[in-house]
């Protein structure tokens, strides 16, 4: 990572990510557009762009945020997750498109500044049938903004990972606001049942495929072990039960730690990639280094420190084997 | 170091897990039946 701002540097797999997702969003946009022009032949132009555009976003951000989730229960769909940033940036673009032509239809042509209209046009905040629906849908595309503005690993460096992801949170109050703006908005004027029914598929997917993950972390984070008085090792797992060259993970004192197996050593590490937080425990060893499955973030597994030229460093724990069983000492022998 | 990323991730989840689905529901409860156009009386569309 740098501290300083570097241009995307592209790769195969980013350009193929990316020609994916643009042939998938012109061939959307254009089914949609035609269809609906087929189907509705009074539609003005205006009027299907916004509905295509705002369709597509709000796909898309469904598409955004169940990525993480499904690669916590299921590895094999971690190629998505690698490129996961130009797919959140291409969600604002789509709604900003949205809001853009929205804006242009419905507010701009009064004497009153869009935004101002926007904003106050509507102000029957006590009925839910003619809620203000329009300020939900622009606050969600702010928050969508500030998260676009800073995807770039240069801010993931400013701010910290942990701020960063603190700040890239604010994408589950969008997706509430979002939901909020479509049931609220056009689902009160379209009573077409295929609307609500691929709404409120998307919503349960959403919600099931986060719990579940969820769940699934939050077992392993309540996992209680019992540390040996004596030398302060704690019992984790037996040998055979670690695969080689891959890793055992353990929550300890309320971290996770990675116990890999390579090459007939154990190596203790903090399980928090320094890149994005990823879970280096789910990841593999190349080439002698732990790898990252998120973005291929690589460490040592003796030293915890990434090899030269980059400086990135991970916490490191005393390991030993007794009699084929397994113990970490959770003090930590090296700081990241 | 990131447990209480995660502890907030799921608290959020259980929250929306509850909120959304009532929205949801809620809006589509409050939806009006859309005015429809009555058909044009017949002996007006007449012309001489």
């Amino acid at each position: 990572m740098s501290q300083h701002y570097r241009a995307i540097s592209w790769n195969p797999q980013k350009r193929r990510y990316d020609l994916v997702m643009a042939a998938g969003l012109v061939s959307y946009l254009a089914l949609f557009v035609g269809v609906s022009a087929f189907a509705n032949p009074n539609a003005t132009i205006e009027t299907l762009l916004i509905r295509a555009f705002g369709t597509v976003a709000l796909l898309l951000l469904h598409v955004v945020l169940v990525i993480g989730p499904l690669c916590r229960l299921q590895p094999r769909f971690l190629p998505l997750l690698y490129n996961r940033r130009h797919l959140g940036v291409t969600t604002f673009v789509m709604g900003l498109a949205h809001g853009g032509f929205a804006l242009f239809q419905f507010h701009a042509l009064g004497d009153a500044n869009p935004l101002v209209s926007l904003l106050i046009s509507n102000r029957r905040f006590d009925s839910l049938a003619n809620f203000p629906f329009q300020p939900l849908g622009f606050i969600a595309l702010v928050i969508l903004f500030l998260m676009a503005a800073t995807s770039h690993d240069f801010w993931l460096k400013q701010l910290s990972p942990r701020a960063w992801k603190r700040l890239h949170m604010s994408v589950y109050a969008a997706y509430a606001l979002l939901i909020a703006h479509v049931a609220l908005g056009v689902l009160q004027a379209e009573t077409n049942p295929l609307l609500a029914g691929a709404l409120a598929t998307g919503l349960a997917a959403v919600l099931i495929v986060h719990l579940l993950a969820a769940q699934r972390e939050h077992a392993l984070d309540i996992e209680r072990r019992e540390a040996s008085i004596e030398s302060g090792f704690v019992e984790v797992c037996r040998l055979g039960e670690i695969p080689e060259k891959r890793a055992r993970v353990v929550s300890l004192n309320g971290e996770r730690i990675a116990v890999f197996k390579h090459d007939g050593k154990l190596s203790a590490l903090s399980n928090v990639c320094q890149h994005q937080n990823g879970p280096l425990g789910e990841g593999r060893i190349i080439d002698g280094c732990i790898t990252c499955p998120w973005h291929g973030y690589q460490y040592v597994p003796e030293t915890g420190a990434s090899p030269p030229p980059f400086n990135e460093r991970v916490t490191t724990y005393r390991v030993k084997l007794v009699d084929g069983v397994v113990y970490v000492n959770p003090e930590p022998v090296a700081q990241a | 170091m990131i447990q209480p990323l995660r502890k907030t991730h799921r608290l959020i989840f259980i929250a929306l897990a509850v909120l959304l689905p009532l929205l949801f529901i809620a809006a589509l409860a409050v939806r009006k039946p859309m005015p429809v156009n009555q058909p044009f009386p017949a002996q007006l569309l007449k012309t001489k």
